[in-house]
């Protein structure tokens, strides 16, 4: 049965009836190397094709507006066919799997990605996805060229777009903005990864399509599409690793009644881990669970489809017990030890302290395409997020109920809808326009006051134009957005409940253009904005913030955050040198961070370094750069680069968190075919860190960790056996066990980062 | 077909609009059996004159906000005596006010107070009461104070939680439950 996939496009069609457009692309196997000769062509119209040249392009001219069912062909390779709407001229990529029965892989090149296509991106696929399978999102994606991850321990993970996270970079989960307690740098995405079998990520402003938030960037996670034929296809992953004896299994069946019937998928993760360890000594209770499943149900006949979505999330994971800090007299004696003073062995235990997340999503969506080409998409979702944190100090009090309360619990329900319309490309424009809207509401429960209860109604419209031509793209774009916010408080003396209403309203524009230079050589450039509005805890928190010993105090005078990115993008892409380097610039108004206060708060509890939020002008510039180069035929080396440089222009001094410089090379060994193994390869890789020399002085508890050098190494293969097929890594991380701290964990101050770590990961597919 | 796609349109905003129910106007009052740490209380008795007391008292009534009531941190100390000092720590936002000591006695196991006195204040604090541990660990909401000669600077009087790692002298372990510092005077 050949695997076939059909994109569900986000973009215009057309009612302009002239065939003059061109399907150019690129054909690869999996490990992105140009398959020659692959033919491809209209499943319709066998007239319309073309052959692959060495590097694996190819271009069909003459291509009418409208849907295409396209077919690719290539000895040795499962043959596979994408369904997509023409409205100019489409840029493809198809990856080919071997063997007789594998999911290949098709993408419409740019749009499926992002629906702004001037601004630079990047993906994590294929072999590349497989290899990070078990690890959270913001693990997976720190080998992203512009990508890092601010860590809290082993466990708990976030992704850092061009030196930007957490209310900076914006997730979206299958279409719809991941809504959850995103502000404090211990709150990871509610997300599993396996729900999506490629992730996209949007580096810079990107407000115009997705609305307030994407300052730092965008993270997409796309489920494939569901089935197209009849019966029933599935995987499963089993991994495991030896650092903090950490399993995975995760597991996927999908199917179509019938030809024409419903198409469904059910997906499931169940992770667990117990204490990890550093070279030298465990960290205790750094163990987590995890329960992660989802379902989707799709249904499509001639121009209209419909699809539900439900996904539901899990996790219980322990706080390192060297980093509870009561106050900084604590904290400073945690830091100046050389190891923490807790026991060191191995434990599945998780004990206070520990924090509990549940997130679900439900989705529904539906569009149609009118007789004119046009097509309306229609989406609304409902997310509840809940977040409990239970402290290690237990309250006193010998009341039952409230000793098994976490100290704090922030639930956040979201409704939210959007209604985008694709007009069709008339003279080479296209327009797409679309409204959204949310509402949500904020409950805050805890022993302990941190944050208000808060309600927000949000609503923005947009346009993007497009213009092509040739190798001429052109893009701007325009939004509006409103947000009113109203936060209940209770008096700390009177008890009276009162309430705050705030509201911010911000335009957001894009403009941007694309030029192929050559089939090989594209050059990308894009000037965007964002923007946020303040987030509850920066405008009213008010109060010891354990994590990190520090007596915060929010400004409800805060203004929104404004951000203004220009992006360049070089793409070059032969046969045997494969590379992108990004570079921009991300003027940051009223960046808003915390400032040490001269006076400390004195407490009960002790003393703590006062801090308050405020708000500075920045500017973030930087380089990613990934480039491949494929030395023999089966020896390819690949470099990557991340540099990013924060500076505070009011405060006139560096930024506090930055990414340090991170170098990433690697030798990939690889064949087409060896005994048994299909495509097997042998891969080593250095990352390197520097030492961030570029923070400021007096404003951190410790000063930056010392670069590291860190070596992992990997061999892996696929394996047919009759209709199934087996995939295979075993990796080895940190090789020579080498004891660092990276300066973006928070775990840094208390206790070195994991050492040497055995994974062995294996997907079955059938 | 253009009905059904006014049809989706409209579902969704009924899905948007209906379901929200306003949780979140009702703010939850503080947890009313959850008791803070308002006020710690020493008294010093003289061991060889039981009609010399004298009690200093550390406290906050709005304990999230940084505004301590001090006027009564002061402890006054003949030289050249033993004084045996007794801890109290109270909940005074309760009425009648609730003794957070006898909770902290519970949980022996993993409390310790510490008592450290500024430098050049002439006086020695030592505990002398213990934890329900095997063998028995300090624990210090009991302790004697010899005094020197007469002087003045400050005490520090800190209450450590130790769930792991207590070993009944080394204050850095764990976290600080409660840390605050009274004015002395030896005389």
């Amino acid at each position: 049965m050949a695997a076939v996939l059909m994109l569900l496009l986000a973009h215009a069609v057309v009612s302009a009836q002239d065939c003059a457009f061109r399907i150019t692309g690129t054909v690869t196997d999996d490990h992105f190397h140009p398959v020659t000769g692959a033919v491809v062509f209209l499943k319709f119209d066998a007239s319309r094709g073309a052959a692959t040249d060495t590097g694996g392009h190819f271009t069909i001219t003459g291509i009418c507006p409208g849907h295409v069912e396209l077919v690719c062909r290539a000895m040795g390779f499962t043959a596979v066919s994408l369904h997509a709407d023409i409205n100019g001229n489409t840029p493809v990529q198809i990856i080919l799997s071997a063997g007789a029965n594998q999911l290949a892989q098709v993408f419409i090149k740019g749009r499926r990605v992002t629906d702004l296509r001037t601004v630079s991106s990047t993906e994590l696929r294929g072999l590349e996805k497989f290899r990070t399978a078990g690890s959270s999102l913001g693990e997976a994606l720190k080998s992203l060229p512009g990508l890092n991850a601010i860590n809290n321990g082993p466990t708990i993970s976030k992704p850092v777009i061009h030196g930007l996270h957490s209310n900076r970079v914006l997730i979206l989960n299958n279409g719809v903005r991941q809504e959850g307690q995103q502000w404090g740098s211990e709150h990871a995405p509610e997300i599993d990864p396996f729900v999506a079998n490629e992730i996209s990520v949007v580096k810079g402003a990107a407000s115009v399509r997705y609305g307030a938030d994407a300052v730092g960037g965008v993270v997409l996670l796309n489920p494939d599409p569901l089935q197209e034929y009849k019966g029933i296809s599935g995987n499963v992953y089993l991994i495991g690793q030896s650092n903090g004896r950490m399993g995975t299994v995760s597991g996927t069946l999908q199917g179509r009644t019938d030809s024409n019937g419903l198409q469904w998928r059910v997906q499931g993760t169940a992770k667990r881990a117990g204490n990890f360890r550093t070279p030298g000594y465990y960290l205790k209770n750094t163990g987590m669970e995890e329960t992660d499943f989802s379902a989707q149900l799709g249904y499509h006949r001639k121009g209209f489809s419909l699809g539900a979505f439900y996904s539901y999330f899990h996790t219980r994971n322990g706080i390192f017990e060297g980093s509870h800090a009561g106050n900084i007299t604590d904290l400073t004696a945690a830091i100046s030890r050389s190891r923490p003073l807790t026991e060191s062995v191995f434990s599945y235990h998780i004990g206070r302290s520990y924090q509990t997340v549940n997130h679900g999503l439900a989705k529904l969506s539906g569009s149609y395409q009118f007789a004119n080409e046009s097509k309306i998409e229609v989406t609304a979702a409902r997310q509840g997020d809940l977040r409990e944190e239970y402290d290690i100090s237990l309250p006193y009090t010998n009341d039952p109920t409230l000793l098994s309360k976490p100290q704090v619990s922030f639930k956040l329900i979201t409704h939210s809808a959007e209604v985008v319309y694709h007009t069709g490309t008339h003279r080479r424009f296209s327009t797409d326009v679309g409204i959204s809207g949310n509402t949500q509401g904020n409950v805050f429960r805890g022993i302990r006051y941190l944050i208000p209860n808060f309600r927000t109604y949000s609503g923005g419209a947009f346009a993007v134009e497009r213009y092509e031509k040739d190798r001429l793209l052109l893009e701007a774009g325009l939004r509006y957005d409103y947000r009113w916010q109203r936060v209940y408080q209770r008096d700390t003396r009177t008890l009276d409940v009162y309430n705050t209403t705030l509201t911010f309203a911000n335009p957001s524009g894009t403009v941007g253009a694309s030029w192929h230079f050559t089939d090989k050589l594209q050059v990308s450039g894009n000037i965007g904005t964002a923007w946020r509005a303040p987030s509850v805890n920066e405008l009213y928190i008010h109060g010891v913030h354990f994590s990190d010993a520090t007596y915060q105090d929010g400004d409800s005078t805060l203004r929104a955050e404004r951000a203004l990115n220009a992006s360049l993008t070089v793409k070059y892409d032969a046969r045997k040198l494969r590379g992108t380097i990004d570079v921009y610039r991300n003027h940051i108004g009223n960046y808003i961070y915390e400032t040490p206060q001269a006076q400390p708060v004195t407490l009960l509890s002790g003393t703590f370094p006062a801090f308050r939020f405020t708000q500075d002008n920045v500017v973030i510039s930087g380089l990613d750069g990934a480039l491949q180069y494929d030395l023999f035929s089966s020896v390819t080396l690949q470099s990557r680069v991340t540099l990013v440089r924060g500076y505070n222009k009011t405060a006139d001094d560096w930024l506090i968190y930055m990414p340090a410089d991170r170098y990433e090379h690697g030798v990939v060994f690889n064949l087409h075919q060896w005994h048994f193994m299909d495509e097997p390869y042998i891969s080593v890789e250095n990352v390197t860190v520097l030492h961030q020399s570029r923070a400021p002085q007096g404003l951190d508890y410790a000063a930056p960790p010392p670069g590291y050098s860190l070596f992992n190494a990997g061999v892996g293969f696929r394996s047919d056996i009759g209709k199934k097929q087996v995939r295979f890594d075993f990796t080895v991380a940190n090789i020579t066990d080498k004891p660092y701290r990276d300066y973006l964990d928070r775990f840094r101050y208390y206790a070195d980062n994991i050492g040497i770590n055995f994974i062995i990961k294996t997907k079955l597919s059938f | 077909m253009k009905k059904s796609a006014i049809a989706i349109i409209s579902a969704s905003f009924i899905l948007l609009w209906s379901a929200c129910k306003k949780e979140e106007k009702i703010v939850d009052p503080p947890a009313p059996d959850n008791e803070v740490i308002t006020t710690v209380r020493l008294i010093a008795v003289n061991a060889a004159d039981a009609t010399d007391v004298d009690t200093a008292q550390w406290r906050d009534l709005t304990p999230n906000d940084g505004n301590p009531d001090l006027s009564q941190a002061n402890l006054k100390l003949k030289a050249g005596a033993v004084y045996n000092m007794s801890l109290t720590f109270l909940d005074e936002t309760k009425n009648p006010a609730e003794d957070i000591t006898e909770e902290i006695h519970e949980r022996s196991i993993y409390h310790l107070i510490c008592y450290e006195p500024s430098s050049g204040l002439g006086i020695t604090v030592q505990r002398t009461d213990y934890d329900d541990n095997t063998p028995k660990l300090e624990l210090g909401l009991q302790a004697k104070a010899t005094t020197t000669s007469a002087a003045s600077g400050t005490l520090q009087v800190s209450l450590h939680h130790q769930p792991s790692g207590k070993n009944g002298t080394d204050c850095a372990i764990g976290s600080t439950d409660a840390e605050v510092t009274f004015n002395v005077t030896v005389e």
